[in-house]
C-alpha cells in the first residue's frame, strides 16, 4: 500500500469515527432549506426562481461549517508532524484530506438535494445539471476551505476568520455553478459549467501546494 | 563509542525517505551556529552540536530556553533563524504531542505510521513494539481512552519500528511514565545506541541510561 493510500484509509476510518460532525454539515444544509419556505412563505411562485441559489448558498454555507476540523486534529495530535518526517509529500497529505472530506460531507449533501430541491418546486428538468455543477462546485469549495483551514491553523477565532477568508474566493464557483444549474436552452454542458470545471481545475493543481505551506510548519499541542 | 562512524555514510537505502539531507559523510547530525526563534522572541543563537553513531545528548535547560524548538528545528518543522543543520541518518520525532490520532487505536496509529514509512508493520511486528513499552494491554482501544502515561508508551513504541541507525529526537520521553516503563524506555535508548544509533533528548527528569550521555546545557537568554 502507497503512503498515500495509507493516508486516504486513515481518513476514512477518521471521519466515520467522527460522522457526527459530518452529520451536523448535513443538518445545517437541510435546516438553512427548510427555513427559506418559512420565510418567503409556500407558494410555488416565489420559491421557484430562488430554489437554485438557496441550495447553492446552503451547500457554500454548510460546507464552512465542516472545513475548521479538517487539520485541527492531525496538528494537535502530531500525527501532521509524522506525516512530514515521512515519505508522504504534504501536497499529498492534504489531498488525502480533501477528498475523504469531500466524500464523508459533500455527498451526503448531494443525495439530499433532489428531496431540497423538490420542497421548493425546482423546475425538475433542471436536477440533473444542478447535481452535476454542485458536484464540481463543492469539490471547489472543498479545496478552497483546505487552504482556508491550513491558513487558520492555530489561529484564535479560526472558525470565523476562515468564512471571511474562503467566502469571497468562492464567489467564480457561486456564480458559474449557480448558472450551470439552470442552463436556459436544457443542455447540461454549458460554457458556465465549463468554466466552473476550470475553477476546480485551478484550485486542485494549486490548493495542495498551498496548504502543505501553511502546514510545513506549525506548531502541535504545547510544541514549544 | 564513535568508532563506527563510515559505517553509517549512506546507508539504509530501504529507509531513503526517513533520510534528511542525505549526502556528505560522515554520518550523523551537524548543528552549526544555529539561532533559534520562538514566538519572535531570540531564544538561542550560535549554537553547535555534533553527534555519531552510538551517542546520546541530553538537552537541558530551564523552561523557555529553546529545547523542544531545537528538537522541532531539527527534525525540520521550524526553520532555523540562522546556521545549518545537517543529518545523514533517518530521523524519529516524539515531541510534546504523541502523533496519535485520539479516534483510533494505538494499533492503527502504530501500523499506519509503520506503513506511511515503509517499515515493517505485520502483527507480529506492531506487537513486538507494543511489547517493548508494555503496551500491547491497551493497544486496541481508541487512543482518546488512554492515559497521558500510556498514550506515551505507545507513542515510543514507535521508536523500535524504525531502523537502528536513525537518530531518535525525544522531547521529555519520560513525563507521565511509570517506574517500570521508564525502566523500558532507558532499555529502548541502551540498545539502540548497541545498534549504532543515535539520541538527543529534552529531558527534566534523569534517564537511567548506562552509556554515558553527553550533556549540552541551553542557557536563558536574558
Amino acid at each position: 500500500m502507497s503512503p498515500f493510500e495509507v493516508q486516504l484509509r486513515r481518513d476514512l476510518r477518521l471521519g466515520w469515527a467522527g460522522r457526527g460532525d459530518m452529520a451536523v454539515m448535513l443538518g445545517f444544509f437541510l435546516i438553512i432549506l427548510t427555513l427559506v419556505p418559512l420565510a418567503v412563505g409556500p407558494d410555488a411562485a416565489f420559491l421557484q426562481p430562488i430554489a437554485v441559489p438557496m441550495i447553492w448558498i446552503a451547500a457554500m454555507l454548510s460546507s464552512l461549517a465542516g472545513f475548521t476540523r479538517i487539520f485541527s486534529e492531525d496538528v494537535r495530535c502530531g500525527w501532521v508532524d509524522q506525516v512530514a518526517l515521512s515519505p508522504l509529500p504534504l501536497p499529498l497529505y492534504v489531498i488525502a484530506k480533501a477528498a475523504t472530506h469531500w466524500v464523508i460531507g459533500a455527498v451526503p449533501m448531494l443525495l439530499a438535494t433532489p428531496l431540497m430541491a423538490l420542497m421548493l418546486y425546482m423546475d425538475t428538468s433542471h436536477l440533473p445539471a444542478l447535481l452535476l455543477a454542485l458536484v464540481l462546485g463543492t469539490a471547489a469549495l472543498t479545496l478552497l476551505g483546505v487552504i482556508g483551514a491550513a491558513l487558520t491553523e492555530g489561529a484564535r477565532g479560526g472558525g470565523g476568520l476562515m468564512a471571511v477568508l474562503v467566502l469571497p474566493l468562492a464567489m467564480p464557483a457561486l456564480i458559474f455553478g449557480a448558472l450551470a444549474s439552470a442552463p436556459a436552452d436544457g443542455g447540461i454542458v454549458t460554457p458556465h459549467l465549463m468554466l466552473l470545471g476550470a475553477v476546480l481545475a485551478v484550485l486542485l493543481a494549486v490548493a495542495p501546494f498551498i496548504a502543505a505551506a501553511a502546514l510545513s510548519e506549525t506548531e502541535s499541542e504545547s510544541g514549544a | 563509542m564513535s568508532a563506527t562512524q563510515p559505517d553509517n555514510a549512506n546507508k539504509s537505502p530501504a529507509h531513503d525517505s526517513l533520510v534528511r539531507d542525505a549526502g556528505a559523510p560522515p554520518a550523523g547530525l551537524r548543528v552549526d551556529g544555529v539561532a533559534l526563534v520562538r514566538g519572535g522572541r531570540l531564544v538561542q543563537n550560535a549554537l553547535s552540536l555534533a553527534m555519531v553513531a552510538g551517542e546520546v545528548t541530553l538537552l537541558r535547560g530551564p523552561n523557555g530556553s529553546g529545547k523542544s524548538t531545537l528538537l522541532r528545528t531539527i527534525a525540520g518543522r521550524l526553520p532555523a533563524a540562522a546556521g545549518t543543520i545537517e543529518c545523514d541518518v533517518p530521523v524519529l520525532y516524539i515531541g510534546h504531542a504523541d502523533g496519535l490520532s485520539p479516534a483510533l487505536t494505538g494499533r492503527q496509529n502504530l501500523a499506519d505510521w509503520a506503513m506511511l514509512n515503509g517499515l515493517a508493520n505485520d502483527d507480529v511486528a506492531i506487537d513486538a513494539a507494543l511489547d517493548r513499552m508494555q503496551a500491547r494491554a491497551f493497544a486496541d482501544l481508541p487512543v482518546r481512552r488512554l492515559s497521558h502515561g500510556q498514550r506515551r508508551r505507545v507513542a515510543l513504541a514507535r521508536l523500535t519500528l524504525g531502523p537502528s541507525s536513525a537518530l531518535w529526537l525525544l522531547d521529555e520521553p519520560n513525563s507521565g511514565l511509570d517506574a517500570a516503563s521508564s525502566i523500558a524506555l532507558d532499555d529502548l535508548i541502551s540498545d539502540h545506541l548497541k545498534g549504532g544509533g543515535m539520541v538527543l533528548a529534552a529531558t527534566h527528569l534523569p534517564l537511567g541510561i548506562t552509556h554515558s550521555p553527553r550533556t549540552l546545557v541551553l542557557e536563558d537568554m536574558a
